[in-house]
């Protein structure tokens, strides 16, 4: 079994008389990915900075690799991590190259120049590594971000809407560098609006609205809660929607169905898709 | 601490100075506004009016009751010491350099990693907030310094060409040294400190400057008390107002340590 690198255990943190996250409970294995949704307020970004050890919880505990994350330990503990922030904030006047080898130099790596070099790429962006930042696109600026994150080589990688407001051909250059994280064996928390990407990406999904609605598999998220249903195409054209317990129940329905004469072209799973059990969850349907 | 790190920031902050010209114009600018009036007031007018400033009658009894105060102006007789005595009075408008940088830069550097939404991915590497604070205020400091100190020596180099034979010598005087040595760093760590304080609170580098550079008025209170005459900043006085400033910085680091929290800047600064 794979060990959890990253365990969220009953985190709370308020604001004043506000509750940004109740009670939430996560863990991220090695080489696993989890995607954190959630409507906007919902408090994702507070729960990416507890687990980057960015902002302490008011009741709960972080742990990285099972150290836990204390005022003593933030410090230390935060070298473990690599966090993209939803946006870029690179330093626009400065190169590609001058922006990852200060943060080379701030995460204390030995040979901070070949570690740029090496993670410049990475990330496929070397050949702009000498131009001022100011001059990339988004799609660019967010590999550049993105190779900042994961230069100290973290075990766990946390990523704040890594693909937001990006073309269709970079966001899929960013999924990509998304998966071979997981291939590196790190573990991976994805936090997005973009369902469909979290379906691809993620190994779990969690839903969060204040506090944890759900952790699963996308397909365990799907059927939860309710029968699967089918929907059975006769050769009239008509068709009708049965429930069923599970897919093992299909052939005695058919078996039924054609011995009180009807003739079967065709009998589809339908599964609810991810966007309903999103809206269901967080009220929003 | 580490100061590797506080080096990393310092001179990634130096780097990105640089290339803003914006960020240092007013810094630059404030030098020449404060070596100009010294000059015009020994030199310029006096030649346009074709009389010198004993001649006119200008700073006479002020020089002559300020002889006892500033023992360096001994020696000097006439023209000279009226000179002597003017550009040590306004030697004090130098001590604007040091706001006016130290602003100017430290704004930026903390205002523009605000505005470049850049201070969230810098919190989350292992820098404490101590070395972040002190990397914040180093470059600004060293480069105000320079600056400062570089406009001390062009005042003196301009007395040196313009001025009445013997007149620069007595600048380069025990209150000089503690003023450039001593009050010109102390001025700018509270003007840094205020700096960063007044930035966790504005949106743009200017609403910040503005803010930050009230601390302009208690030195041009003193410059002009003394330049009637009714004060002589002696080394005493310098050195008092040193035990002040000094007591402000302890004050203002105590305030800023609390506002450069990561929590506080992470989740209150907007």
């Amino acid at each position: 079994m794979t060990a959890d690198l990253l365990v969220a255990d009953r985190l709370t943190r308020t604001f004043g008389d506000r509750v940004a996250v109740r009670d939430v409970s996560l863990s991220v294995a090695a080489g696993e990915i989890v995607a954190l949704l959630g409507p906007n307020g919902a408090g994702k970004t507070t729960t990416m900075r507890m687990l980057a050890g960015l902002i302490l919880p008011t009741a709960g505990r972080v742990a990285i690799d099972r150290v836990p994350i204390t005022p003593e330990t933030a410090d230390q503990t935060r070298r473990f991590v690599g966090l993209l922030t939803e946006a870029p904030g690179l330093w626009e006047r400065l190169s590609v190259r001058d922006n990852l080898l200060t943060y080379a130099r701030l995460q204390g790596l030995t040979r901070p120049k070949d570690a740029v070099s090496q993670v410049l790429g990475h990330v496929d962006v070397a050949d702009r590594a000498d131009e001022p930042a100011g001059k990339l696109s988004k799609g660019l600026k967010q590999r550049v971000a993105l190779a900042r994150a994961i230069m100290h080589r973290p075990p766990i990688v946390l990523l704040d809407e890594p693909t937001s407001g990006l073309d269709p051909a970079s966001a899929r250059q960013v999924r990509d560098l998304i998966a071979g994280l997981k291939k590196e064996g790190r573990a991976v928390l994805v936090c997005t609006h973009n369902l469909a990407e979290a379906e691809e990406l993620a190994d779990r999904i969690a839903i969060l609205n204040t506090q944890l609605l759900a952790l699963d598999t996308a397909a365990a998220l799907r059927n939860e809660g309710q029968d699967l249903h089918v929907k059975i195409e006769f050769e009239d054209g008509t068709s009708e929607t049965r429930a069923v317990r599970s897919l093992a129940d299909v052939p005695d329905l058919v078996r039924e169905l054609v011995s009180a004469g009807k003739r079967i072209v065709r009998v589809v799973p339908n599964r609810r898709s991810l966007e309903e059990v999103y809206l269901s969850l967080v009220g929003a349907e | 601490m580490d100061s590797g790190r506080i080096l990393a920031l310092a001179r990634k902050d130096a780097a990105e100075l640089s290339r803003n010209p914006g960020a240092i114009l007013p810094a630059v600018t404030m030098v020449a506004a404060s070596l100009f009036p010294a000059f015009l007031v020994t030199v310029g007018a006096p030649t346009i009016a074709g009389r010198t400033l004993e001649e006119s009658g200008e700073f006479v009894d002020e020089a002559a009751r300020a002889m006892d105060l500033m023992p360096e102006l001994a020696g000097l007789t006439g023209n000279a010491l009226i000179q002597a005595f003017v550009f040590h009075q306004f030697a004090l408008l130098l001590m604007l350099v040091p706001v006016v940088a130290a602003t100017a830069l430290a704004t930026h550097a903390v205002v523009g990693e605000k505005q470049a939404r850049a201070l969230e991915p810098l919190l989350a590497t292992p820098i404490t907030t101590f070395e972040l604070l002190a990397a914040k205020t180093l470059t600004p400091f060293v480069f105000a310094l320079a600056l400062t100190w570089i406009a001390g020596a062009l005042y003196v180099g301009g007395i040196l060409l313009v001025a009445e034979p013997g007149v620069w010598r007595t600048i380069l005087s025990a209150r000089t040294l503690i003023m450039f040595g001593l009050l010109a760093p102390l001025i700018e760590l509270a003007t840094l400190q205020v700096s960063v304080i007044v930035s966790s609170r504005a949106h743009d580098p200017r609403s910040a400057q503005q803010l930050s550079s009230l601390l302009i008025l208690p030195i041009t209170v003193v410059f002009i008390a003394q330049l009637m005459g009714s004060f002589v900043l002696t080394p005493a006085w310098l050195l008092i107002g040193c035990g002040v400033l000094a007591a402000l910085n302890a004050v203002l680091m105590f305030a800023g340590v609390h506002v450069f929290q990561r929590e506080t800047i992470l989740t209150r600064w907007k």
